[in-house]
């Protein structure tokens, strides 16, 4: 059975305000540290959890935070015949302009059937055809229907699925628990120190850490990520030294909500267009046969996203902001039973997308950038994997709906079976590091500004000088704005409280790595569009590779095309 | 941007000895859901309130809180002037946050088989409805024999009868049920109307592990009993006086001009146990105009065995009665049973309409009774309230004949075969329907379903009656007026 510990009286001792000291040696000590509960979390933990000691610390209740659950139209898998994972390769490469790293493409594909496997084997309820194979819907920039589903709630299920497959193994878990920061022993990554959900301090230390913490859109103003989208994995990692790739990579998926205000951002499922939804502006024209007159609505996302952004910029758009996304052609039972969410979203919102379309706008939904990894997860620094969202190098410069869950599923079962295979060793906490957090927090406690202030003038920042279209200047006075920001004296009114002062201070971080490495990208590639730079190359054919950021040095590199 | 006043719980255990309301005004834009307002109060007036929420879009279930007594979750619904923003019904951690682990732990888990069983379409689409939950726990919070007594709760349920559903999994999950206390629900479908995601935890669930039980042999003796007696006698009760049917005509003409023309259900309770309510129903209605046909053949509905699981011989008690409406002709069907009328609606196919009598009585409108000097109380029938969807109209007839304090609707105790099965759990839930009658200082309760009234009667010191009862004691009081 997995446990759930309960730390308060033990860490009680550990940290308190008043006396505002830690004792490294009051830690505790496991093989694997797995950072996040989404998908790519809880499949590396139920991996590990077969080599030795394993914690699983989430942020949010376990399983509710991420993306994961919130994913909707689905998971990438080669299942037919007909089908190929040479295919599967090339739609994935095209898709992500060549920007994607080869090998961890390769296994991508290769390995997505057989985690799909897993999941059925361990209970999941995906949607089967008449002949009782796992259904399959065409997806966005691939030549096959391989995009496996559950309704629309193909995350959701994925997630109950690993859930219950973890709560009957040996997994200690740590909910509602938040990493502030790496812990390191020399170059080599030995746990982290954590925040449990009253702000007393954990430390952790661990033979091997998995950051699986997910993405960062909630960096931008508008966005599709849960709350816990903030970047924590990017900003920790990076802080501990480890080198990230092609952060500018910020994927905006074509459709998401633009009212209720508040509710702007939500994910509108690319579901919807694989069923056969389609996208009209005012004029009532379907304006994709301008933009990619082959593909249309099932063009990749980048390019639906600019010409959504396209045709609003240019006065097509709706009073809100949006362009029509429209299924009432469709026959109503098939909206009923195959986007249920969407049909229940809608109606709370006082749409019945049965009778009308809805309005829809990009919204920051990816980060296809992320810590670099090897093909068995390993960053560049000694204990440290990464799998999921804070990797980069899977998805290039634009990621293929469907390839999301997929890649939780293969590199978070690789990053677990690495680190549980790694060597066992005595570590010891350097009281240092403690001393540089303590002296943190107490800067927190004698601070002025509220900490949701600077997340504001951050996510409208980020949006308007960082977003779809981009250039030079406005990227330099964006970063300007964001090392300002990051520069803020936070206050935290309670010990609960400087929880949040270190997620602004990560959101801070993670937008930075995003504007630099746009800078250093001389040209439009995939989701990033530079409106002052002359393309002369195709993406096949760029002389540029990744971008990379880390705290010693910063770049990007070249291919042979010169 | 529209201006709010809010009043939101605050608790925090380290300074508090109880908790309380606190009034909040704030500015949120139009079309701003309940969470807006908690993330408003947060960032502007008080960042040490505590909520939990993530996703933003009703999938992962992590900001159910009581709004107006209701569980919603916070970032679907959309925020009111003068609501009241309360934690879920558990042990609260602080403000709007409560402890989920016990919950949350209870639910059960796929164990996989030795050798893999692939599942079909046919048993993929069958669990479907039962997968769609997000754990928000609302229905926890709204489940009344959870508060009483050893239940794992609708959850539990639903996840033991996806899994039970599942040829992959290794466990018998419908003695795990009986285990965890599937005998104990009252089938209220409180947890139902409240799901964020319509998940029919008491059809779709609990109704079908107790009809897997009965296969298995578990279901309980005292509901075997009621079964057997359904069979021999065509009735769930036993009679102790003449009854309904015995004494009263086949067509019951109205005083005056026929308004309307119902076929009377009439159901075993006010057949067997209780005629005279029956009968003042009779007098009510030909008061109004309404002529009541009352096939004689007519038998149980077959409520108390679809609730328990016995599902072997009930669908010739369907048929039969049916059959005793079309062969004359009739059109709509008048329950006054709640249980009755829910089973008609919900769990038969019928060629012709049913409606509840206070349908029926405000649909043809009546003819205003005195008013008696007295205050009410109304007990919302489980399976009028929410079985029925019905709400107003009782109230609507309550208010014409006495003045009318409300109280919470929650469950007596009685239904689910529940005051036979687990007769100290229903004492327990009638004891608290007692405490809440007393606390409104109402002279009389009236309900509109026998199985209520006759329960709650032995939990108040204060007479229950049915609306048409007191109905009839206004015409009564009218008449001796003039």
């Amino acid at each position: 059975m997995a446990n759930s510990l309960v730390l308060c009286h033990l860490f009680m001792i550990l940290y308190t305000p008043q006396n505002n000291k830690m004792h490294a040696d009051d830690s505790l000590d496991y093989h694997v540290l797995v950072i996040g509960s989404g998908g790519a979390g809880v499949r590396a933990a139920i991996e590990a959890s077969a080599y030795g000691d394993v914690i699983l610390v989430s942020k949010t209740i376990l399983g509710k935070g991420g993306c994961t659950p919130m994913a909707e139209g689905g998971y990438n898998a080669v299942l037919r015949e007909q089908d190929s994972c040479g295919i599967h390769f090339e739609d994935t490469m095209k898709g992500g302009a060549y920007l994607n790293d080869t090998e961890l493409v390769r296994i991508l594909v290769a390995e997505s059937p057989q985690r799909m496997d897993d999941l059925i084997r361990w209970g999941a309820v995906f949607d089967f055809t008449e002949a009782n194979e796992v259904a399959q819907r065409p997806f966005g920039g691939q030549r096959f229907p391989r995009t496996c589903y559950a309704g629309d709630r193909t995350g959701h299920e994925i997630m109950t699925t690993l859930l219950e497959r973890l709560e009957s193994l040996s997994v200690d878990t740590l909910a509602e628990t938040t990493v502030i920061d790496l812990l390191k022993e020399g170059d080599r990554v030995i746990g982290a120190l954590a925040f449990d959900d009253s702000g007393e301090v954990v430390l952790i230390k661990a033979d091997s850490t998995i950051l699986a913490t997910g993405g960062g859109t909630r960096v931008f103003d508008i966005s599709t990520n849960s709350a816990s989208g903030t970047g924590d994995g990017f900003a920790s990692g990076y802080r501990a030294g480890a080198e990230l790739i092609d952060m500018e990579m910020i994927q905006f998926h074509p459709t998401g909500a633009v009212y209720p205000t508040d509710a702007r951002g939500r994910l509108v499922t690319e579901a919807v267009r694989g069923e056969g939804g389609i996208l009209t502006n005012t004029l009532g024209e379907r304006f994709m046969k301008q933009y990619d007159p082959e593909r249309m609505e099932l063009s990749t996302r980048d390019v639906v996203a600019r010409a959504i952004a396209t045709e609003i910029l240019n006065g097509r758009g709706t009073e809100n902001g949006g362009i029509y996304l429209d299924v009432t052609h469709l026959p109503r039972k098939q909206i009923e039973t195959q986007l249920p969410v969407m049909l229940e979203q809608f109606l709370k919102f006082g749409v019945d997308i049965r009778k009308e379309p809805m309005e829809v706008g990009p919204t920051a939904h990816h980060v296809m950038g992320g810590l670099r990894i090897s093909p068995w997860c390993q960053t560049t620094l000694l204990g440290l994997f990464a799998c999921g969202e804070v990797a980069g190098g899977v998805h290039g410069a634009n990621r293929l709906g469907g390839n999301a869950l997929a890649d939780t599923q293969v590199f978070g079962k690789r990053a677990g079976e690495a680190a549980g295979r790694s060597e066992k060793r005595i570590k010891k906490i350097d009281s240092k590091q403690i001393k540089i957090q303590e002296e943190r927090f107490s800067r927190f406690y004698d601070g002025k500004v509220n900490p949701p202030i600077i997340t504001k003038q951050l996510q409208k920042a980020m949006w308007d000088g960082a977003g779809i279209f981009r250039n030079a200047t406005d990227l330099q006075a964006t970063l300007a704005k964001v090392m300002q920001l990051s520069e803020s004296n936070l206050r935290a009114i309670s010990q609960r409280n400087l929880l949040e002062c270190c997620t602004v201070q990560n959101m801070c971080l993670t937008a930075s790595l995003i504007c630099k490495s746009a800078l250093l990208r001389p040209e439009s590639r995939g989701a990033h569009v530079r409106t002052d730079v002359c393309l002369s190359h195709d993406a096949q054919h760029s002389p540029f590779s990744h971008t990379y950021v880390s705290r010693n040095r910063q770049g990007i590199e070249r291919t042979a095309f010169v | 941007m529209k201006t709010l006043t809010v009043s939101v719980y605050r608790f925090d255990p380290i300074i508090d000895n109880s908790g309380r309301l606190e009034s909040y005004s704030v500015e949120v834009n139009d079309g701003a859901r309940i969470l807006h307002v908690l993330h408003n109060i947060h960032d502007y007036i008080d960042p040490t309130l505590s909520y939990r929420y993530c996703c933003g879009s009703g999938q992962c279930g992590s900001c159910a809180v009581r709004v107006n007594g209701e569980p919603v979750l916070a970032c679907m619904e959309e925020a009111q002037d003068n609501m009241v923003i309360e934690p879920l019904k558990l042990a609260v951690t602080k403000d709007l946050v409560v402890d989920l682990t016990e919950n949350l732990g209870a639910i059960a888990s796929l164990i996989p088989k030795a050798e893999f069983v692939m599942p079909t379409k046919e048993q993929i689409d069958r669990i479907k409805p039962l997968r769609s939950c997000i754990e928000c726990l609302c229905c926890v919070s709204v489940c009344p024999a959870m508060d009483v007594t050893k239940f794992f709760g609708p959850i539990a349920m639903r996840q033991e009868m996806r899994l039970s559903l599942d040829p992959r999994d290794a466990n018998d999950r419908v003695s795990e049920a009986v285990e965890e206390g599937l005998f104990t629900c009252t089938s209220c479908q409180a947890c139902w109307k409240v799901c964020p995601k319509d998940i029919e935890i008491p059809g779709k669930a609990i109704e079908k592990l107790r009809a897997l039980a009965n296969r298995k042999g578990l279901t309980l003796p005292r509901h075997q009993e009621v079964a057997a007696l359904i069979q021999s006698t065509g009735r769930s009760v036993t009679r102790s006086e003449p009854t309904f049917l015995e004494q009263v005509g086949d067509v019951i003409e109205p005083n005056g001009q026929v308004k309307g023309i119902v076929g009377f259900f009439v159901g075993c309770m006010y057949n067997m146990r209780l005629p005279k309510t029956a009968f003042d129903a009779i007098e009510v209605l030909r008061r109004n105009g309404i002529r009541v046909v009352i096939p004689k053949e007519q038998v149980c509905c077959g409520s108390p065995l679809i609730r328990t699981g016995q599902l072997a011989f009930l669908d010739s008690l369907k048929r039969r009665n049916i059959d005793a409406f079309v062969i004359r002709g009739i059109d709509t069907v008048m329950t006054m049973c709640a249980g009755c009328g829910s089973t008609l609606k919900n769990d038969y196919r019928t060629p012709f309409v049913l409606k509840d009598i206070s349908e029926i009585l405000t649909t043809y409108g009546i003819e205003p009774p005195a008013r008696l000097p007295i205050k009410a109380t109304y007990h919302d029938p489980c399976h009028l309230l929410r079985g029925q969807g019905i709400r107003d109209q009782p109230r609507s007839l309550v208010k014409m004949v006495v003045d009318l304090v409300e109280m919470p609707s929650i469950c007596c105790g009685s239904g689910g075969g529940v005051r036979s099965g687990n007769p100290d759990e229903a004492a327990a839930l009638g004891n608290r329907r007692g405490e809440e009658i007393k606390k409104t200082g109402a002279d009389i309760v009236i309900s509109s379903c026998p199985f209520c009234e006759f329960h709650i009667s032995e939990h108040t010191d204060r007479p229950v009656k049915n609306i048409t009862t007191v109905l009839l004691e206004g015409y009564k009081e009218k008449d001796k007026v003039s």
